[in-house]
């Protein structure tokens, strides 16, 4: 038994998270040597907060594996989506969990969401050193519901611990960019995500996946294997089985927004025709 | 010198001290119900029952302080081992035998130091009532191990007749029928049968108890969709034990 045991709930001082820091690298080291996570978007409903992620790991050019999970549940009212190294993300996730818990077990009462979003600022700024050798760098969102101002929450990071938090819509990852500005443009011509109920949310981000998936090559749609769904609610984090996601296909197949696209007919434009 | 017969002299000292402090002790009840693992006590001003980690629950009597300490170390120790390597990996025989018990026997015989007083019970929730453990661990190190009830008391005998109680009807309850022989249990630590002077025998030990103290019963849940297994039991879950002390 360790009578030193230190009252301060801080689980990094009984677990020190080390950053994997080693001398710099004569070159940088291959990009298939670090499986990355691709698209996750993460978007408020009336209820909470939904993430939505497609199922894709890549190493490289290649695609590592297609049944990933980057949706985490970290606590009953948090949940952490990632983007970026697949081995990093996934230790700072556990790290999470455990520190969080800890702390609310030792201390008897739970960290509060600002003490759990420096938690997260933390293990970035920590991994900075790794970053900055070119592997081991990602990029978490953070959602949350928060339990005092009865409503859900986004948080976004960038590589250096920086916290934003989002009002409506948050995205990471490499598909993320290209469907950046889609998120306003259903925010000013549909209505705000934080109007919309679950089915409709749910419906809004697998479209916006399915786009990121064309533009993006290392982001996996949803036609062979499909996304994962999570939403941060009052009552805790709520996972969409199968079905629910085949139901918010089939409403999107009925509606035909997914066979919107009309076929191409390129015309030969050689500048030499006559 | 320090001869063989100050060393006995100092271990009975020791333990006489720890016996005396834990005499006026308030039970805990620990038994398996089909959806989990109950532990039931009467709190004065503390809280009694504390989530250790994932699985495991622990309550116990004796100097706060010392309970407290022992509560932070095991939850150090299941934090340390579930991080570096599995929850999976945390087990009661572990915490309890490998991380508690040998400091906790150290201290016990070191004659510069204060023995710690307590008498403390870690329960562990498994995938069936078999597979549930629970350990009763004393101020001197001792442990020992029990399936489906254990108890504690202020003691030996109290713990006696309270294990003796619970073990009365072997079938697994669910949470009302086990909150109900928790109770049962609780009461028949002060009954011992030779010592009824014929005052007041009809009071309930129970109901004379939460004149100025409060139920405290926490569970530990089989299969639940929340993170922890870990829950007190609500005000109204505990009305019907309450009912009947009217």
């Amino acid at each position: 038994m360790n009578t030193n045991y230190q009252p301060s709930g801080d689980f990094s001082r009984l677990v020190p998270l080390s950053p994997m820091q080693s001398t710099p690298a004569e070159t940088r080291p291959d990009a298939s040597f670090d499986t990355h996570g691709t698209t996750v978007i993460a978007v408020k409903y009336n209820e909470g907060v939904l993430n939505v992620a497609d199922r894709r790991a890549t190493a490289g050019m290649g695609v590592m594996y297609d049944r990933a999970e980057k949706i985490l549940p970290l606590d009953d009212c948090t949940m952490i989506a990632i983007s970026g190294s697949f081995a990093k993300s996934i230790e700072i996730a556990r790290y999470l969990r455990h520190a969080f818990k800890y702390y609310q077990r030792s201390q008897l009462q739970p960290m509060s969401l600002e003490g759990k979003l420096a938690e997260v600022s933390r293990a970035i700024a920590n991994n900075l050193p790794m970053a900055m050798q070119g592997i081991g760098a990602f990029i978490p969102v953070l959602s949350a519901y928060d339990r005092d101002e009865n409503e859900g929450r986004i948080f976004f990071y960038d590589g250096m611990g920086a916290r934003f938090e989002s009002s409506e819509f948050g995205a990471a990852g490499s598909g993320s960019s290209a469907i950046r500005g889609l998120f306003d443009y259903i925010v000013r011509t549909k209505k705000p995500f934080s109007q919309m109920d679950l089915q409709e949310a749910l419906r809004e981000c697998l479209v916006l996946l399915d786009i990121a998936a064309d533009l993006d090559a290392a982001t996996g749609g949803y036609a062979k294997i499909l996304p994962s769904a999570k939403a941060a609610t009052k009552e805790g984090i709520l996972t969409l089985d199968e079905k629910q996601m085949q139901n918010a296909l089939r409403q999107l197949e009925d509606a035909g927004t997914l066979s919107a696209l009309p076929p191409v007919h390129a015309h030969k434009t050689d500048a030499d025709v006559k | 010198m320090y001869s063989p017969y100050d060393f006995n002299q100092n271990i009975a000292h020791r333990a006489e001290y720890a016996e005396e402090r834990l005499k006026e002790g308030m039970p805990v009840v620990a038994l398996s119900y089909d959806q989990g693992v109950l532990l039931f006590a009467v709190r004065r001003s503390q809280r009694k029952i504390f989530e250790i980690y994932d699985q495991l629950m622990y309550a116990a009597l004796g100097n706060h302080s010392d309970v407290e300490a022992v509560r932070l170390a095991a939850i150090d120790f299941a934090h340390q081992e579930g991080f570096a390597r599995s929850p999976d990996d945390v087990s009661i025989q572990r915490l309890v035998g490998f991380a508690v018990s040998p400091p906790l026997k150290r201290s016990f015989g070191d004659p510069m130091s204060t023995p710690y007083v307590l008498r403390a019970l870690f329960a562990e929730v498994g995938r069936t009532p078999d597979a549930d453990a629970f350990f009763v661990l004393n101020y001197d190190g001792e442990f020992a191990e029990y399936s489906r009830c254990a108890a504690i008391a202020g003691s030996i005998p109290a713990e006696d007749a309270m294990v003796a109680k619970l073990r009365e009807d072997d079938s697994v309850p669910d949470l009302a029928g086990a909150l109900k022989r928790a109770a049962e249990a609780w009461k028949s630590a002060f009954n011992p049968p030779e010592e009824e002077e014929s005052t007041q025998e009809d009071d309930d030990p129970l109901k004379e108890a939460l004149k100025d103290s409060q139920l405290e019963a926490a569970v530990l849940e089989r299969d639940t969709p929340r993170e922890s297994k870990f829950r007190l039991l609500r005000e109204d879950e505990l009305k019907d034990v309450m009912a009947e002390l009217e």
